[in-house]
């Protein structure tokens, strides 16, 4: 019993050593509205998602990225980085062990419990929450800021946005076109109100017809799906996915836009990240939706 | 059976607990023919809710045609009428039946009142060999339900044996090798998910909470078919059934060949789980409420407990599943959920009155 209550004594006096409270540390909000003590200069940081790593390059500081996970595959330098799990089950193990000064996580990860254990162990946490493409963009601008790439960040942006606008203005006088996006054939789960693939299409010259549903990612009902009368159905796909949501959910093959054949696979490493190849993603749909757009 | 054993029947007083719950073939027939019209009435009516509101009297038109004429309905409507909602009304049937006749038979069985694919393990052991077969072999379609097949009756098997001490087995001993088994197939589902990617993961965790909505034609006539083969086989097993509810020492002596029914009872269940599991997801309580239920009401004679459970397990499935796809329309809850909502305090309310 002693032993157990030196050791635990022991245990108590070894953790959390005394941070060295940097003078010229940074108070900052998050875009989960959360308040982050982070240090003025970041020579170690992990992201904890795709997007964020690629953000991370976008912005010049991948050669500062010293953990990632096993979904970060992009561009070819993050595959290289070393690996703290992946983005749903990150090891708090590795985490601590690469000594990070920040961990960059997105909502889209649903990694609430996790971010509180790493607040314990007195490491910044910035959550990124996009909801549309200009949510993207401030989260490039917002990450840049927190790595010292300030200026970077506004030129990767100022160029994204100068494409996204470049498709606004050729589909400008194109007819919106009723879009389904199917994220997940069975069970059927589709886009809500809450997705940044909401906006993408939007901006692609599409309306989701599931844009006002509650949730980013809701399961949907099939028969829904139908008498919503979609005129394509876009199916996120390849890439890392694979042969993932290859195919159309059984109950809309018999849906107008299935047996006129407007079932497009767009890949899902543009759809569903939202970095900085959203915009790739708007491209790609504006180009399967409005092709004529496209033709001079 | 000879009117010798008929004779041992009639003693002894476990034979005549077994004796009350005893009913003619009249009984059964008037039992089974309600429920029956209580099943078509609860198709009929919950085809004509859904999350989206159709005509209702062009619906009742159509289905009442079979599906020959459109009575006034868009081709959208009739779309979602007869090839996503109906079908999807036959499959929360024909899984309700499996999963309700499997209980029924296991219990009797196993003698034991918790007997149950989902308590035992069997439907974890469907759901194993089901992610196997979307992993390896995904893109053939009867792989599914053939390794779901296969996962069940190799659960079932390793269920039993474990079950088996030295001392014979004891209902205590089965639940807690069902357990044990059903911990260790849980983890290593979890185990092949996490190796699954992303987007896989997601849609597969949800659809082991049980969805009805994506079979394809050609599993939902399987599930079709193996409900009504799987009931009628087990139907006709029901006389040695009744007999094994006494032991199976008692049930040799009768005459009943134990081993045969045993493995009948082992094979037809694991495939009436491992077909619903394979279209369907783990669907739970679904084996235990309803063979209780209609115990309850209709006494314990396996020859009307198995068919009754059936038509039960459809209706209750039926109306879960429309309650799954309506109440937070057009978004929806996996039905596993919903039938556990109602089995479990259904249930305890059993247990307290019991």
């Amino acid at each position: 019993m002693s032993v157990l209550c030196a050791f635990l004594l022991l245990a108590c006096s070894v953790q959390k050593p005394t941070l060295t409270e940097a003078s010229d540390a940074r108070q900052v909000t998050d875009e989960a509205g959360r308040n982050v003590t982070v240090p003025a200069k970041i020579d170690r940081f992990i992201s904890l998602a795709p997007n964020l790593t690629e953000i991370a390059y976008a912005v010049g500081a991948g050669d500062r990225l010293v953990g990632n996970t096993t979904f970060c595959d992009y561009p070819e330098e993050a595959k290289k980085v070393a690996k703290v799990g992946d983005t749903l089950q990150p090891s708090i193990e590795r985490i601590l062990a690469l000594r990070p000064q920040l961990v960059l996580v997105s909502t889209a990860s649903q990694l609430e419990v996790f971010t509180k254990q790493l607040d314990e162990h007195r490491i910044a946490v910035y959550v990124t929450d996009p909801r549309d493409l200009e949510g993207v963009f401030q989260s490039i601008e917002n990450v840049g800021k927190l790595l010292n790439q300030e200026s970077r960040a506004e030129e990767t942006v100022s160029q994204l946005r100068q494409r996204a606008n470049a498709i606004s203005d050729a589909i400008k006088s194109r007819k919106p076109i009723k879009v389904f996006c199917q994220v997940s054939a069975q069970p059927l789960y589709t886009i809500g109100r809450d997705s940044f693939v909401t906006d993408l299409i939007r901006r692609a010259g599409g309306v989701s017809v599931t844009a006002d549903v509650p949730e980013a990612w809701p399961k949907y009902s099939q028969e829904s799906a139908v008498a919503a009368r979609p005129e394509a159905i876009i199916l996120p796909t390849n890439g890392s996915m694979g042969s993932a949501n290859a195919d159309v959910a059984e109950g809309l093959k018999r849906s107008p836009a299935a047996l006129s054949g407007r079932v497009y696979r767009i890949n899902g490493d543009f759809l569903l990240r939202p970095g900085p190849r959203a915009v790739d993603g708007v491209e790609a749909l504006a180009h399967t939706l409005h092709p004529e757009a496209f033709n001079q | 059976m000879t009117s010798n054993t008929e004779a041992a029947l009639e003693r002894g007083p476990t034979v005549r607990g077994l004796d009350e719950g005893r009913v003619t073939l009249r009984q059964t027939l008037i039992a089974c023919g309600l429920l029956l019209v209580a099943l078509l009435a609860a198709i009929l009516i919950t085809s004509l809710f859904g999350s989206e509101r159709l005509p209702t009297r062009a619906s009742i038109c159509a289905i009442a045609s079979f599906g020959r004429s459109r009575c006034g309905l868009t081709p959208d409507q009739y779309a979602i009428l007869l090839e996503i909602r109906l079908p999807r009304i036959f499959l929360a049937a024909a899984v309700g039946a499996s999963l309700a006749v499997a209980g029924a038979s296991y219990q009797a069985l196993l003698r034991n009142p918790l007997a149950e694919p989902y308590l035992l393990g069997v439907s974890n052991g469907a759901a194993v060999g089901t992610m196997i077969a979307l992993v390896f072999f995904g893109a053939w379609e009867w792989s599914r339900p053939l390794m779901a097949f296969t996962g069940a009756l190799a659960a079932t098997f390793v269920v039993y044996r474990l079950a088996h001490g030295r001392a014979g087995a004891s209902p205590e001993r089965l639940i807690l090798s069902g357990v044990i088994v059903t911990t260790f197939l849980s983890s290593a589902i979890v185990f092949v998910t996490t190796l699954m990617d992303a987007t896989r993961i997601r849609s597969f965790t949800f659809w082991l909470l049980g969805d009805l909505s994506g079979a394809t034609t050609r599993l939902l006539a399987l599930a079709i078919v193996v409900a009504i083969v799987g009931t009628a086989v087990l139907a006709a097993n029901a006389r040695s059934l009744n007999l094994l509810m006494l032991g199976e020492r008692d049930a040799f002596d009768l005459g009943v060949e134990v081993a045969r029914v045993r493995l009948v009872v082992f094979f037809v269940a694991s495939l009436l789980v491992g077909s619903s599991v394979a279209s369907s997801g783990s669907v739970g309580y679904v084996g235990l409420v309803v063979p209780h239920l209609v115990r309850l009401s209709l006494g314990s004679d396996n020859r009307i407990t198995v068919p009754a459970a059936a038509l039960a397990g459809a209706l209750f499935v039926v109306v879960a599943d429309t309650v799954a796809r309506t109440i937070i329309a057009p978004r929806e809850l996996p039905v596993g959920a919903i039938t556990a909502l109602i089995g479990a305090p259904l249930f305890v309310y059993l247990l307290k009155r019991g």
